[in-house]
C-alpha cells in the first residue's frame, strides 16, 4: 500500500517533470508521447515474475524511446488495486497493463468504469472490448521440468512449491507430473501451498518441509529465489529458477529457469496503440514465440542435458503436445480419451489434478 | 537425523526473528511507549545489515550495522515521540510504512547479490547431547542471543533496580518522575533497545534465513511480534511460548501439506495465528496477567 503511494508520487513526478519540459521533445514528434502504465504484484527487486516485467517496460522505452512514457507502480496489493489503477487513469495513462491474475476481476471491472483507456491483464481468461490478456506458455518449460527431475530425483519424489491453487499452478503441477512421468511411471509429487507469490521465508520453510520429507527436486511456483537458495544449502537436492535465470543463486543446484520475456510484447502492444491499431487480443506465447526460455541447463550430464534440449525442442516445435488425452482426473473420470487435446479455454480452466497425483487439491 | 529432529530445528530458526523483535518491543512497551513500527525497523536492519555484510565481505559488520540501523530508525521515533510528546500509535505506523520504502532504497544497489549465510555453532559438549544436542546447541549465533535476551530481559525487568524503575515509568510516569526518576531518558533507552532488537531480528533474516535482499521481505513479522507481546502479557518467557508455538504450528502446517494431510490448507495456514492466539489468552486465565502497563501509548511532558 505504501510503497505503491511512494511509487505513484514518483512516477507523478515524473509526468510532472516531463510536462515542464516541452522543449525537450524534438518537434518530429509531433504525437504526444502514450502514457503507459504498469501495476506489478511484487517488488521490482524480487529477482522473477515483477523484474522481468520491469524489465519489459525498460525495453518498451529502449525501442520507442520518447514516444511513450511509463508510470509504474510496484507491490500492489490486490485491494488497493483499483485506487492504483484510477489514479494511473487520473494521470493520463492510455495503456495498462496489470500483470497478475490476481487482478483480473479487478481489470475487468476498471477496464468497464473506463472505456478509453487499453487495458492488459497478464495471466487473465477473458477478453473484452478495451481488455487484452497475454500470457506465456510456462507449462512447456514444465514439462520439461517433469522430464529432468525424474532423471536427476533419487528419492523418485518431486517437491512442488505452491503459491496459490488457481488454474495456472494446478496445470504447472499436472504438466510436471506429465513429464515426469514420460520418464518414469513411479515418480510422485508433494505439493506445499504458501499461500503468497513472494514471502522469501516461508517460500524457504515450505521447501524446508518438502525436503525434510525426502523430496530431492524442488520445483517452485513463487517468485523468490529462497526455495532454490535453501536446496544449494542443503546439498544433493536440485531446484528450478523461476521467471529469471536464478543460476547464481544455486550454482551446484539449479538445473534450469524458466526465463520470461515481456519486452518485444510491450513494444509491439504500445506500437498498436500509438498506430491506432490495438485489438483486444488473446496472446498465448510458447518457447517458439520467444515470450519465455529455458536457462542454459547445468547440473546436468551431456546425455540429460541433451534429453531436456530434445524435449524443449519438440515442444517449441509443437511436435510434443503437453495436454494430448487421455487425461483423467484423480477421481478417474475421463476428461479426453487418447487422440483428443484439450482445447486452450479447458486448461486455462483446469481445476483438477491427474490421475496418479496424490495431493488433495485444496 | 530423524524428521522430528528436522523438524524442530527448522521451527527454532523460523521463530527466531519473531522472538528476538518481540523481546525488544516487550521491554518499550513496558516503559509506557507503544512502538507500532517494529516492521519498519527490523526491515532497515534487514536492508542495512545485509548490505554492510556485503560492502565490508564482515558478517559480524553486518549484524552491527543492522543493530545500528535499528536504533537510528528507533532514535526517530523517540525523537518525534518523547522529544515532541506526538501520538505514539500515528508515529509508530508512520515508521513502519517509511522503513518499508527506506529499506528498498537502502537495498537496490544488492538485489540479487548472491552471499554465504552465517552458518552454525556447535556448541562443545552441550551439542554431543543426543536428541537435545543438536536441536538446540548446534544453531547459528543468534538462536543463542535470543535465548541469552529472554532471560536476560526476564532478569533485568524483574530483578534489578533498573527494571524496577522501567516499569514504574510504564505503570505510572507521573509518579516515577515526581520519585525523581528521568521517565524520559528510561523511555529513550527502551526504545533504543527495542530497536536494536529489531535490527537483530532483520539482519536474522537477510544475513542468515533467507541470505540474499529483496524488498518487502520481513513480510509482515514485525506485526506478529507485535501481537505476541500483547498476548504474551508483556511477560518475557511468555513471549517465547509464543513465538515458538507460532513458528511451531507455522512449520508444522507446511509439513502437514507436504504429507498430504486431508484438512483444507487454508485452514491450515490460519493454525498458527488460532492456536498461539488460544494458547496464550488460556494461560492468561489460568496465570493471570493480561492487563498492560498502565501508561502505556500515552505521551509524557515533564513539569518543571
Amino acid at each position: 500500500m505504501t510503497l505503491s503511494r511512494r511509487n505513484i508520487l514518483l512516477g507523478g513526478g515524473a509526468i510532472g517533470a516531463a510536462a515542464a519540459m516541452p522543449a525537450a521533445v524534438p518537434p518530429a514528434a509531433a504525437q504526444a508521447p502514450l502514457n503507459v502504465g504498469l501495476i506489478l504484484i511484487g517488488p521490482v527487486g524480487d529477482f522473477g515474475w515483477s523484474t522481468m516485467h520491469d524489465q519489459g517496460r525498460r525495453r518498451m522505452l529502449e525501442v520507442l524511446g520518447d514516444r511513450v512514457r511509463a508510470t509504474q507502480v510496484e507491490a500492489v496489493a490486490p485491494p488497493d488495486f483499483d485506487r492504483v489503477a484510477t489514479q494511473l487513469v487520473r494521470t493520463g495513462s492510455r495503456l495498462i497493463f496489470t500483470t497478475s491474475f490476481s487482478y483480473f476481476q479487478a481489470t475487468q471491472r476498471v477496464a468497464a468504469q473506463n472505456p478509453n483507456v487499453f487495458w492488459e491483464n497478464a495471466t487473465g481468461t477473458a477478453t473484452a472490448r478495451n481488455l487484452a490478456i497475454y500470457n506465456a506458455r510456462f507449462y512447456e518449460g514444465r514439462y520439461v521440468q517433469g522430464v529432468i527431475a525424474a532423471r536427476k530425483s533419487r528419492s523418485k519424489t518431486i517437491g512442488y512449491v505452491a503459491s496459490f491453487p488457481v488454474p495456472e499452478v494446478i496445470h504447472a503441477i499436472n504438466t510436471v507430473m506429465r513429464g515426469a512421468w514420460s520418464v518414469d511411471p513411479q515418480m510422485r509429487i508433494r505439493v506445499v501451498w504458501a499461500g503468497a507469490w513472494f514471502n522469501p521465508g516461508r517460500e524457504a520453510d515450505a521447501a524446508r518441509a518438502l525436503i525434510d520429507q525426502g523430496c530431492d527436486v524442488i520445483c517452485q511456483h513463487t517468485d523468490s529465489p529462497a526455495p532454490l537458495q535453501l536446496a544449494e544449502q542443503r546439498g544433493n537436492v536440485f531446484g528450478f529458477g523461476q521467471a529469471s535465470d536464478m543460476t547464481r543463486f544455486a550454482p551446484r543446484a539449479h538445473l534450469t529457469s524458466s526465463v520470461n520475456n515481456w519486452g518485444d510484447y510491450y513494444v509491439a502492444r504500445a506500437r498498436a496503440v500509438l498506430d491506432g491499431g490495438w485489438q483486444p487480443s488473446d496472446t498465448w506465447g510458447g518457447l517458439d514465440s520467444g515470450m519465455f526460455r529455458l536457462a542454459p541447463f547445468t547440473n546436468m550430464t551431456p546425455e540429460e542435458a541433451s534429453e531436456a534440449e530434445r524435449i524443449r525442442d519438440a515442444l517449441a516445435a509443437g511436435t510434443l503436445q503437453p495436454f494430448e488425452g487421455p487425461i483423467t482426473r484423480q477421481d478417474g473420470t475421463l476428461v479426453i480419451p487418447a487422440g483428443q487435446r484439450l482445447t486452450d479455454d479447458q486448461i486455462r480452466a483446469q481445476n483438477y489434478f491427474y490421475q496418479g497425483i496424490e495431493v488433495q487439491m485444496p | 537425523m530423524t524428521l522430528f529432529e528436522a523438524i524442530l530445528l527448522t521451527v527454532i530458526t523460523a521463530s527466531t526473528p519473531l522472538l528476538i523483535a518481540a523481546i525488544g518491543e516487550l521491554v518499550v512497551e513496558r516503559s509506557g511507549v507503544l512502538n507500532l513500527g517494529v516492521e519498519g525497523m527490523m526491515i532497515m536492519g534487514a536492508a542495512v545489515g545485509i548490505a554492510a555484510a556485503i560492502t565490508t565481505g564482515s558478517s559480524a559488520f553486518g549484524v552491527l550495522a543492522a543493530v545500528l540501523a535499528g536504533m537510528a530508525m528507533a532514535a526517530l521515533f523517540a525523537l518525534l515521540t518523547l522529544g515532541l510528546a506526538t501520538n505514539q500509535v500515528a508515529v509508530g505506523l508512520a515508521l513502519a510504512i517509511f522503513g518499508l520504502g527506506l529499506s528498498g532504497v537502502v537495498g537496490a544497489p544488492f538485489v540479487g547479490v548472491q552471499r554465504e549465510g552465517i552458518g552454525a555453532i556447535a556448541i562443545p559438549y552441550l551439542s554431543d547431547i543426543p536428541f537435545i544436542g543438536p536441536v538446540l546447541f548446534a544453531q547459528d549465533p543468534f538462536v543463542y542471543a535470543a535465548f541469552a535476551l529472554v532471560a536476560g530481559v526476564s532478569w533485568f525487568l524483574f530483578r534489578t533496580r533498573a527494571g524496577l524503575v522501567l516499569r514504574a515509568c510504564g505503570e505510572n510516569h507521573a509518579s516515577a518522575h515526581a520519585l525523581g526518576h528521568h521517565v524520559l531518558r528510561v523511555r529513550f533507552l527502551a526504545v533504543l533497545f527495542g530497536g536494536a532488537c529489531a535490527g537483530l531480528a532483520g539482519a536474522y533474516l537477510s544475513l542468515v534465513y533467507t541470505p540474499f535482499w529483496t524488498s518487502g521481505m520481513t513480510a509482515g513479522r514485525g506485526w506478529i511480534a507485535l501481537a505476541i507481546v500483547v498476548f504474551a502479557s508483556w511477560l518475557p518467557w511468555r513471549a517465547a511460548v509464543g513465538a515458538y508455538l507460532f513458528g511451531g504450528v507455522t512449520i508444522l502446517q507446511l509439513h502437514a501439506q507436504s504429507a498430504g494431510v486431508p484438512l483444507p490448507t487454508q485452514l491450515l495456514a490460519a493454525m498458527p495465528y488460532l492456536i498461539t492466539i488460544l494458547v496464550l489468552v488460556l494461560v492468561m486465565r489460568l496465570r493471570g496477567g493480561g492487563a498492560g502497563p498502565a501508561a502505556l501509548g500515552q505521551p509524557f511532558v515533564p513539569d518543571r
